[in-house]
């Protein structure tokens, strides 16, 4: 409850500071890039090797759309390829950046969810994404004939909105996991004090570990002065056993929940570009059925990100395999590092957003 | 340096952690829209470079994103419908270089501001829409013995190509001047090592990808 509204707390200081940056005239002035659609892409480029491979493949799946369009005119079998080159844009598009893969993959490095959890995480939030393109542009242009301003200022707003809330997920991640961090540290340091001074506690009686943590043990095994300011302090009390009973019990639907929403509550722009074409086509149920693919295709890529970040924090806990308060610092020092990230990466997205790029 | 310490292995257990999180970051903004670029070439009397003019034409995606809404099924969006849109875009344009780099004895030449009047957009009989702009140069200048003309979106949001058939016209060029096209150097031709290394790096490196995919046109003048 405490963290839900220091969440609560933070997106709201944040909203305030992003409108009034909104409604500063310099913003406005990098906001009207020319030929923008949507919300504007996110991060800048790379060239070549793998990067340049990417952009080549989205542009020729973007034609072969396009044109399995124009063949649904005459050969309903083109819907066959419509989805599958709209999940194969889909996966290739989701190696890119923004588009809240990046925060999905982070946000599960940071806050130590199971696989299964990630994965769906990643699945919902590309279903989210594509959801609002298809509502976005189902409402604005089919119901209310909205024109490319209209849409581009919907779609600006919604990129903020969903800029904001990933960066007051990072930020109350990073206040979390950096109070971990810190109890981790003064864990450690009372270990090494302990270690250093133990020929003076030689005497003193030895109780052998009962708990299932070697945590425990250690504890039970220090003089109480010693331990209590690290362990005790019931302040982060909770925050530094690495058990994973407590962190299914901290799991909260509600948290995850805020991240789908804040990741996938951006409309990515070329899914609005295939709507808005398949709809000036005069088929739109076709544009939702690319849509969907694509979603699906995302979902692969993110699913499989998230799990690489997982994965990557597990090889980094072995390598600092030694005692456990060792393991529990290196496991909040990652921790706090993917949360300063998920900030970074909604920043990096703000300032996309706003710059049209 | 010790590399069995356990601060080492400590640090480089989360020094091995950090770059995976930045994959997700490095890949490149992609084209979503396609611009096919003719381009007028001024001079003034006197022989010098002194504005450029641009006819860019979308590709059907984004025309249909351009036109949506703005008229009836069946009519074409026309340049008064379509100007509240064009003076938008215009006005963006100075923010990006007006996507347009015009080398002339090494130097970057710049355009003055668009004024109303320079710019229209109106879409054809084939649907797609055009954006036309003058730009005019802040200080008409000498040609020399050759300049080049660079149509890019450094960010790559915008895929600009010279037209095929008709890609540029000099007009009022001072005799024996010529233009050709060179088109961009194919990805595969570039160092594998620095590309994996901008791969994992992110964001800042290569920003200007958009230029190393452009064509130029070069116009001697000898």
């Amino acid at each position: 409850m405490k963290r839900l509204s220091s969440l609560r707390r933070a997106a709201r200081v944040l909203f305030a500071g992003a409108a009034a940056l909104a409604a500063s005239p310099a913003f406005a002035q990098l906001a009207q890039r020319p030929f923008m659609v949507g919300g504007g892409e996110g991060g800048g480029g790379a060239s070549g090797g793998i990067t340049g491979w990417l952009i080549e493949m989205q542009s020729q799946l973007t034609r072969l759309i396009a044109a399995d369009v124009h063949a649904l005119h005459g050969d309903p079998a083109a819907i066959w390829g419509l989805i599958g080159f709209g999940f194969a844009y889909g996966v290739f598009h989701a190696a890119g950046p923004g588009h809240g893969k990046a925060i999905i993959a982070s946000y599960m490095m940071a806050s130590d969810r199971a696989l299964k959890r990630g994965i769906v995480l990643a699945f919902l939030s590309a279903t989210l994404q594509g959801t609002v393109a298809v509502a976005l542009v189902g409402v604005a242009a089919l119901i209310f004939n909205a024109t490319a301003t209209e849409m581009n200022a919907a779609a600006g707003g919604l990129a903020l909105v969903s800029c904001s809330g990933v960066i007051a997920i990072g930020l109350w991640l990073s206040a979390t996991k950096g109070r971990a961090l810190l109890a981790a540290l003064k864990v450690r340091f009372a270990r090494r004090a302990a270690l250093a001074a133990a020929p003076v506690y030689a005497d003193a009686p030895w109780r052998p570990a009962a708990g299932s943590g070697a945590l425990v043990a250690f504890r039970a095994g220090l003089p109480e002065s010693a331990a209590a300011g690290a362990i005790d302090d019931p302040a982060c009390g909770h925050l530094h056993a690495p058990d994973p009973a407590t962190l299914e019990a901290g799991f909260s639907w509600r948290g995850a929940a805020a991240t789908v929403l804040a990741a996938g509550s951006r409309p990515c722009s070329g899914a609005i570009l295939v709507l808005v074409f398949a709809l000036a086509q005069g088929l739109f149920a076709a544009g939702i059925a690319a849509v969907v693919a694509m979603s699906f295709g995302v979902a692969l890529t993110t699913g499989a990100l998230a799990s690489t970040a997982v994965f990557a924090k597990r090889v980094a806990m072995r390598m600092a395999a030694g005692d456990d308060s060792r393991i529990a610092l290196a496991a909040r020092g990652v921790e706090f590092l993917a949360a300063l990230l998920v900030v970074a990466f909604g920043l990096a997205l703000l300032f996309a957003a706003r710059s049209g790029a | 340096m010790n590399f069995a310490s356990p601060a080492c292995r400590l640090a480089l257990a989360l020094v091995s952690a950090a770059p995976l999180a930045f994959v997700p970051a490095a890949a490149a903004a992609h084209p979503h829209v396609w611009v096919t670029v003719r381009s007028t070439i001024g001079f003034s009397p006197d022989g010098k470079v002194a504005s450029v003019t641009h006819d860019w034409v979308f590709d059907e995606m984004y025309s249909s994103f351009a036109t949506q809404g703005l008229a009836k099924p069946g009519d074409l969006v026309t340049r008064d419908i379509f100007a509240p849109l064009a003076r938008q875009n215009a006005g963006g344009l100075a923010e990006t270089g007006y996507f347009t780099t015009l080398k002339i004895g090494g130097k970057t030449a710049e355009f003055a501001p668009v004024k109303d009047g320079d710019y229209w957009m109106e879409e054809r009989s084939d649907h797609l829409v055009t954006f036309h702009v003058d730009l005019h140069l802040k200080t008409p200048t000498a040609p020399g013995p050759y300049f080049s003309l660079l149509v890019a979106d450094p960010e790559y949001f915008i895929d600009f190509e010279f037209d095929d058939n008709d890609p540029v016209a000099l007009v009022s060029a001072p005799a024996g001047c010529s233009a050709s096209i060179a088109k961009p150097k194919p990805l595969e031709g570039q160092d594998s090592a620095k590309l994996s290394e901008s791969f994992f790096s992110g964001l800042a490196v290569g920003a200007n990808f958009g230029f190393k995919m452009a064509s130029r046109v070069i116009v001697a003048c000898p």
